[in-house]
C-alpha cells in the first residue's frame, strides 16, 4: 500500500492545520450556501481568509479558519438570508404564474434584517468601530458623489451616503476634530482626530466619476450596506456625546422645501448644550428668506451644508458672550489641538466665488473657525459685505478689486490649515501660479527630503511662535537677505544667524558650481558626484565618510548569518529611499541650472 | 376581489330568424359559488390564525429602521471576546507630495523620465505619474477612483491576514558591540614599504625568527632576501623552476631556508648570521653520499641529494610539494604533497571501466624529515582525500594535517594516534594556523570563510565568519601580539584582534579591526600570503602582482 503524504490511520481524528483550517469551498460546502451568499456573509461578518503555517491542500486555495466559519454558521443572519432568498423563489413564482395580487402582497412583506447586532459584536467598543472607520468614510463619500445607476445602485441609498457623510462632517465641523487637508489628483484627504484615533478619508473631486465595466458592484454594495449602518451608529454615538439627539426630527416645512440638511442643522443647533441663546436669530431669517427661493432640485447642498456648519459655531460669532462662557467651561475637556484648530480662522470671513469648490471649503473653513459665505442663493452675507477679510478665486482675476480684503486662490486656506499659521498670501494672489502644495501627512526629517516650500513654512511658524506674524508680502525673496528681515522684526537673532548660515553654504555652493561650470569650460571631466554637495565642501568629509563605510563593513563581519540577512534588507529599503531622494535632488539641480541659464 | 364589468350587449337581437337559446337558466347561477367561498374561508382563518397581516404604514417601517445608541456611554463595558484574535486590515497608504494636485517641480518626472517607464517591467512600474495643475479649479476627476475603492474592497475580503511583525530595528542595534579599534592597537594599518624585484607572482614568503629578513619565493623561479628595514635585497638564487613554498628555519642558531619547487624541496644556506651560525649551518647542509637508507620505503619516494650549485641539500619527491612547515626546534621539515591529481587507474575490461583513486596517496602524502639525521620517515595516517596543508603544534608533539573538509590531529610521539577530528563544514580548506598558545586554530577556505576552533571547546567550529569575495590564500598568527590575518584573492588581507583569555569560561574575543587593500590583481589572483613579523605588530603579504609590501601600524 502506497500511503499518502497526510496519511492518517482510521479512527484518528485530524490535527494541527489541517484540522483547523478549511478552503473556501469546503466552507462554502459547510455552510451549505452559495458563493455569492458566502460572500456577503463575509463582508458583514468581518471574517477574512488566514494564513496557516502549513497549507495542507496547496498554495493556491485560500484558507478560512474552523472557528471562523462556524462564527458564520451560528450566526441567525444566516437563516435571515435565507429565508429572504425563499422569499424571492415566492416572487418568482407567483410573477410567472401571473398571480399578480400574491406577488404585490408578497412584495409588501419582503423580510429584512438589521446589522446592529453585528456590529455590536464586531466592533464590542467604541474606539475600536472609530479605528476601522477609514475605509468606511471612503466609500460612502464616494458613493455620496456617484450617480444612482438604475437596477445597479438605488437612488435612496445614495441619498443615505449623502446625508451620512453630512452629519459626520458637520459633527467634525463643530467639535474642530479636523487637523490635516490634502488636496491630490485622486480627491481630498481629511484627517481629524477623533477620541484620539487618526481618522483619515478621501473624498473624490466633486465631478462626475467615472464608471467602469470590469467592477463588481454587488460586492461594493455589501460592504456599503455595512458601512451605512456602521456610520450611522457611530454618528449616533457621537452626536449624543455631545448632547444632541442623534435621528433628527426634522422640520416638515424645510423638508417640503427638500432642505432636509438645514433643517437637519436647526434640529442640532436647537438641541446643543450651547443653544441657550440663539445668536443666529438674524442669519437664521435670513436663510430663511432665501429657502423660499430654493424651491425644487435646483438647491445646492453645498448652500445648505454652509448654513448647517454656520450654525455649529457659535462660539465664533462676535457678541456671543453667553456662549463664549460657556465654551470656556467645555473648553477644559478639549485639548490644546483642537484649542488651536478652532482659533485659526478667528476673526476671519471668507467669500467664496462662484467657481471655487464650495463643499470642501464650506466644511473646512468653520472647522478652523472662520466664518464663510458665497456668491449664489443664501448666501449669509453678500459679496459687498465690508467686513470680509479674504475672497477665495479660482481664475484670473479681471473685475474691480477691493482693497480691504485679499483675493487668494482656495490653495491657500488648505496650506494655512496644514502649516497651523496664518501662511502670507504673496504667493496665492489670484491669477499667479501658487507655491507647490505639500502633503501634510510626510515627516519630511524621516524622509530625508525638505521641500524648499517646507523649509520656507517652518521658518514663518518660528517666526510665528515668537508672537510677531510676519507681514503678509513676506515672500521667499524676502528670506535671501536676512538682514532685512531683522530690519523688520520679523525674525530673532538666532533665526537670522541660522539664515546667515544658511546663505554662505548657498554662496559656498554657488561658487562649487561656477568653478565647475568654469572646469567645464577649460575641458576638465566633470567630478561624478555632482549632487553629494556637502562632501564637496570639505574633503575632510569624505575621508570620514569612508572611513566610517569601512567600519561599517568590519562591523559586519562578525554577524551571524540571519543578523546580515536582515542587515542588508533593512540596508537595501534604505538605499532606496536615498536613490529615490537622489533622483529629485538631481531633477532639483536641473531645474535651477536651466532657471539660471535662462535668467542669464 | 373580482371586478365584474358593465355588461355591454353586444347582439343584435333585431333580425335573427331564431332565437339563440331557449333554455332556462341553470341552478347554478343562482346559487353562490363553492370554490369562491372555499378562498374565502382560507383566508378568514389566515387571518385569524395571524398568517396574514394587515398592511403596515410605511412610517411605522422607518420607525423601526432607526438607529439607537448601540455602544453604551461608557465603551469599556464590553466584555472579552472569545472569538478568534480580530487582524485589522493595513491602513492604505497616506499619500506623499508627489500626488498633490500641484507638487514641487522637482516631483515631476521629465519627459525622458516617464518614457523610460516603458522599458520597466510592469511590476516596477511606478503606477502614480505626478502632474501639476496651477488651479484647483482644473483638476480632473480621478479616473480610477471607483476601481481603487472597489481593489480595496477586494483586498478587505479575500487576502488572507496574518499577524507580522514589522522589521523596524535599528540596523545599528543588529551590530554586535565590539571594543573600539583605537583600544585595540597596534596593528597594521598602512602599506610603510614596498619590496619590489620579482618578476611574476609572489608565492609564499617567510619572516626570519629574529625578524630582520625576509624570504620570498615567486613564480619567476627566483628566491630572494631582503632586509625588512632596508627594502634591499641582499641574496637571490635562482632556481629555475617555479617556488611553490618557501619557509625559514626557526631556530636561530641556523641560517636555513627550505624552499619547494616542483617535486623538490630545497634548504639553502642563506648566509646570514655570524660565523658561528654559518659553520654550523654549513655542516647541517652536507650530505656525504645519496644514502642508502634502511627502510625502504622511504628511499623510494624521498632521496637526499648535495646540490653543488645553490649550496644546499635537495630533497628530491615523487609528486609536487606544495608546503614545508618547520618544527620549532627547526629540526624537523615536513612537506606535504597535495595528490590534486587523481590517480585514477583504468582497466578496461569486457568494455566495464573501473576508476578507483589510488590508495597510497593518503599514506605517502606527508613526510617528515629530520635533518640533523638526513632522515626521512613516512607518516602513514588514513586521510580520507588528498591532504592540503600540515602545521606542527607549537607546545605539544601535536601534528595537524588538513584534507578539502577536515582537519585531523596526530600525536607523534604516541605513534601517530588520532587525538581529534575538526569538522569545519567548509568546502575547501586552503590554509590554517596555530595559536601560539596551541589550543586554537584558524582555517581559511575557498569560499572566503574563515573558521575559529577552540580546541578544548568543541570539534565544531567557535565562529565562522563570512569574509571575502573570493578564495582565502593564507591564514597566519601574530606570535606575540593577539592578531591574526587573512589574505584572499580579492586584493585585500584583513586582519583581526583575536584574543584568546586564560579562563576556559571566556570565549576568544574576536574583533576585526582593520582592511588592508592596495595589491592588483593579476591572472585573477590577489595576495597569496601574509606573516607577520616575529616581534612587531607589522603584516607581510605578497602579492600576485610580484610585490611584498609590509604594512605598519
Amino acid at each position: 500500500m502506497v500511503k499518502h503524504k497526510h496519511y492518517r490511520p482510521p479512527g484518528k481524528k485530524k490535527e494541527g492545520n489541517a484540522a483547523r483550517y478549511i478552503t473556501r469551498s469546503q466552507a462554502v460546502k459547510q455552510l451549505q450556501v452559495s458563493l455569492p451568499l458566502f460572500r456577503k456573509l463575509c463582508i458583514l461578518k468581518g471574517v477574512f481568509p488566514r494564513e496557516p503555517k502549513k497549507k495542507v491542500k496547496g498554495n493556491h486555495h485560500t484558507y478560512y479558519h474552523l472557528k471562523d466559519v462556524s462564527f458564520i454558521q451560528h450566526e441567525p443572519l444566516l437563516e435571515r438570508l435565507r429565508e429572504i432568498r425563499a422569499y424571492e423563489r415566492k416572487v418568482k413564482k407567483a410573477d410567472a404564474k401571473k398571480n399578480r395580487d400574491r406577488a404585490n402582497l408578497l412584495r409588501q412583506r419582503r423580510p429584512t434584517y438589521r446589522l446592529d447586532k453585528i456590529i455590536l459584536q464586531r466592533y464590542p467598543n467604541f474606539i475600536d468601530a472609530l479605528r476601522d472607520l477609514d475605509d468606511c468614510l471612503t466609500m460612502v463619500h464616494l458613493f455620496a458623489a456617484l450617480p444612482a445607476i438604475e437596477e445597479r445602485i438605488e437612488v435612496k441609498r445614495i441619498h443615505n451616503c449623502r446625508r451620512l457623510s453630512h452629519e459626520w462632517q458637520a459633527y467634525i465641523s463643530r467639535t474642530h476634530k479636523l487637523r490635516k487637508v490634502f488636496v491630490s489628483v485622486k480627491g481630498i484627504y481629511y484627517q481629524a482626530e477623533v477620541k484620539g484615533q487618526k481618522v483619515t478619508w478621501l473624498t473624490p473631486h466633486p465631478l462626475q466619476q467615472v464608471l467602469t465595466e470590469d467592477i463588481d458592484f454587488n460586492i461594493m454594495l455589501n460592504f456599503l450596506e455595512f458601512y451605512e449602518a456602521l456610520l450611522a451608529f457611530v454618528n449616533c454615538h457621537l452626536y449624543r456625546s455631545i448632547n444632541v439627539k442623534y435621528p433628527p426630527i426634522l422640520d416638515p416645512r424645510l423638508e417640503a422645501l427638500a432642505a432636509d440638511l438645514y433643517a437637519l442643522s436647526r434640529y442640532f443647533d436647537a438641541n446643543s448644550r450651547s443653544a441657550v441663546l440663539d445668536p443666529q436669530a438674524p442669519s437664521l431669517s435670513g436663510s430663511g428668506n432665501v429657502e423660499s427661493q430654493q424651491i425644487g432640485d435646483s438647491v445646492s447642498e453645498s448652500e445648505l451644508r454652509l448654513a448647517q456648519l454656520q450654525h455649529q459655531l457659535p462660539s465664533n460669532e462676535p457678541g456671543a458672550l453667553m456662549h463664549l462662557v460657556k465654551d470656556v467651561a467645555g473648553e477644559e475637556e478639549e485639548d490644546d489641538d483642537t484649542r488651536e484648530c478652532k482659533k485659526l480662522f478667528k476673526d476671519m470671513k471668507f467669500f467664496l466665488n462662484r467657481e471655487v469648490y464650495r463643499e470642501s471649503l464650506l466644511f473646512v473653513i468653520p472647522a478652523f473657525g472662520g466664518t464663510v459665505s458665497w456668491e449664489g442663493d443664501g448666501a449669509p452675507f453678500e459679496e459687498n459685505d465690508e467686513s470680509i477679510t479674504h475672497q477665495i478665486v479660482d481664475r484670473p482675476m479681471h473685475g474691480r478689486q477691493t482693497l480691504a480684503r485679499q483675493y487668494v486662490q482656495p490653495q491657500w486656506v488648505y496650506d494655512c490649515i496644514n502649516a497651523r499659521i496664518i501662511l502670507p498670501t504673496g504667493g496665492y494672489l489670484a491669477g499667479r501660479d501658487p507655491p507647490p502644495h505639500l502633503s501634510p501627512f510626510v515627516d519630511n526629517e524621516a524622509e530625508g527630503y525638505v521641500p524648499d516650500y517646507a523649509e520656507t513654512i517652518k521658518q514663518w511658524k518660528a517666526a510665528g511662535r515668537s508672537e510677531v506674524l510676519p507681514l503678509p508680502g513676506v515672500g521667499k525673496e524676502d528670506l535671501e537677505d536676512p538682514q532685512n528681515l531683522l530690519a523688520e522684526g520679523v525674525i530673532d537673532r538666532a533665526k537670522a544667524k541660522e539664515a546667515v548660515e544658511k546663505k554662505k553654504k548657498m554662496m559656498a555652493l554657488e561658487k562649487q558650481y561656477h568653478d565647475e561650470l568654469n572646469k567645464e569650460l577649460h575641458g576638465v571631466p566633470h567630478s561624478s558626484s555632482v549632487t553629494n554637495i556637502d562632501n564637496h565642501i570639505s574633503g575632510k568629509e569624505t575621508e570620514d565618510k569612508e572611513e566610517f563605510d569601512d567600519d561599517s563593513e568590519l562591523a559586519k563581519l562578525t554577524l551571524t548569518r540571519k543578523k546580515r540577512g536582515k542587515l542588508e534588507a533593512i540596508e537595501k529599503g534604505i538605499k532606496r529611499k536615498k536613490d529615490h531622494i537622489d533622483v529629485i535632488r538631481e531633477r532639483k539641480r536641473k531645474l535651477r541650472e536651466s532657471q539660471k541659464s535662462k535668467e542669464g | 376581489m373580482f371586478e365584474v364589468q358593465p355588461y355591454v350587449d353586444w347582439f343584435k337581437w333585431d333580425d335573427s330568424k331564431h332565437p339563440l337559446s331557449n333554455a332556462p337558466e341553470p341552478k347554478r347561477r343562482f346559487i353562490p359559488s363553492k370554490s369562491e367561498s372555499k378562498l374565502v374561508n382560507k383566508i378568514k382563518l389566515a387571518i385569524r390564525k395571524g398568517l396574514i397581516k394587515p398592511k403596515k404604514p410605511k412610517e411605522e417601517e422607518e420607525e423601526e429602521e432607526s438607529v439607537y445608541p448601540l455602544w453604551g456611554d461608557d465603551s469599556n463595558s464590553a466584555g472579552k471576546n472569545d472569538h478568534l484574535s480580530y487582524i485589522p486590515a493595513p491602513k492604505p497608504k497616506l499619500p506623499g507630495h508627489e500626488e498633490s494636485f500641484n507638487p514641487s517641480l522637482e516631483y515631476i518626472p521629465t519627459q525622458e523620465e516617464i518614457n523610460s517607464y516603458q522599458l520597466m517591467y510592469e511590476e516596477d512600474r511606478p503606477k502614480f505619474i505626478p502632474k501639476r495643475f496651477t488651479s484647483m479649479r482644473s483638476i480632473p476627476a480621478y479616473e480610477n477612483a471607483v476601481k481603487e475603492c472597489f481593489e480595496r474592497c477586494l483586498d478587505l475580503y479575500l487576502c488572507p491576514r496574518v499577524r507580522k511583525k514589522r522589521l523596524n530595528i535599528d540596523p545599528e542595534s543588529l551590530k554586535p558591540k565590539l571594543p573600539n579599534r583605537n583600544d585595540l592597537k597596534p596593528y597594521p594599518v598602512s602599506c610603510y614599504l614596498e619590496y619590489r624585484g620579482h618578476g611574476d607572482a609572489v608565492t609564499s614568503i617567510s619572516v626570519e625568527a629574529s625578524g630582520q629578513w625576509i624570504a620570498s619565493g615567486s613564480l619567476d623561479g627566483t628566491v630572494r632576501i631582503w632586509g625588512v628595514e632596508t627594502g634591499r635585497c641582499l641574496k637571490h638564487w635562482k632556481i629555475g623552476e617555479a617556488v611553490k613554498y618557501v619557509s625559514w628555519n626557526p631556530n636561530p642558531e641556523h641560517s636555513i631556508l627550505a624552499v619547494s619547487t616542483g617535486q623538490d624541496v630545497l634548504l639553502l644556506n642563506t648566509g646570514r648570521g655570524n660565523e658561528e651560525v654559518q659553520k654550523s649551518t654549513k655542516e647541517l647542509l652536507s650530505v656525504e653520499m645519496p644514502m642508502p637508507d634502511d627502510s625502504g620505503k622511504t628511499a623510494s619516494s624521498v632521496s637526499w641529494l648535495q646540490d653543488d650549485q645553490l649550496e644546499g641539500i635537495r630533497l628530491r619527491h615523487s609528486k609536487t610539494v606544495t608546503s614545508v612547515e618547520w618544527h620549532r626546534k627547526g629540526d624537523y621539515l615536513s612537506t606535504v604533497m597535495p595528490a590534486d591529481i587523481l590517480f585514477a587507474h583504468i582497466y578496461t575490461y569486457f568494455y566495464i571501466i573501473y576508476y578507483f583513486k589510488h590508495d597510497t596517496d593518503g599514506f605517502r602524502a606527508i613526510f617528515i624529515h629530520k635533518l640533523s639525521k638526513k632522515f626521512t620517515q613516512t607518516l602513514s595516517f588514513k586521510l580520507q582525500g588528498p591532504a592540503v596543508t600540515s602545521v606542527f603544534h607549537p607546545t605539544r608533539s601535536f601534528f595537524f594535517i588538513s584534507t578539502k573538509k577536515i582537519i585531523r590531529v596526530y600525536d607523534l610521539v604516541k605513534e601517530g594516534k588520532l587525538v581529534k577530528k575538526l569538522e569545519t563544514a567548509l568546502r575547501e580548506i586552503s590554509s590554517i594556523a596555530v595559536h601560539p598558545s596551541g589550543d586554537h586554530i584558524i582555517v581559511g577556505s575557498g569560499e572566503g570563510k574563515l573558521c575559529w576552533f577552540d580546541m578544548d571547546l568543541s570539534s565544531k567550529p567557535y565562529k565562522t565568519l563570512k569574509l571575502h569575495q573570493k578564495d582565502i590564500n593564507n591564514v597566519s598568527f601574530h606570535r606575540s601580539y593577539p592578531l591574526f590575518a587573512t589574505c584572499s584573492d580579492d586584493c585585500t588581507a584583513y586582519v583581526f584582534h583575536g584574543m584568546v583569555y586564560s579562563d576556559l569560561n571566556q570565549n576568544p574575543l574576536i574583533v576585526p579591526l582593520e582592511i588592508l587593500r592596495g595589491h592588483s590583481s593579476t591572472n585573477g589572483r590577489g595576495v597569496m600570503d601574509c606573516k607577520f613579523h616575529p616581534r612587531q605588530p607589522w603584516l607581510f603579504t605578497a602579492g600576485a602582482d610580484s610585490v611584498v609590501r609590509l604594512y605598519c601600524h
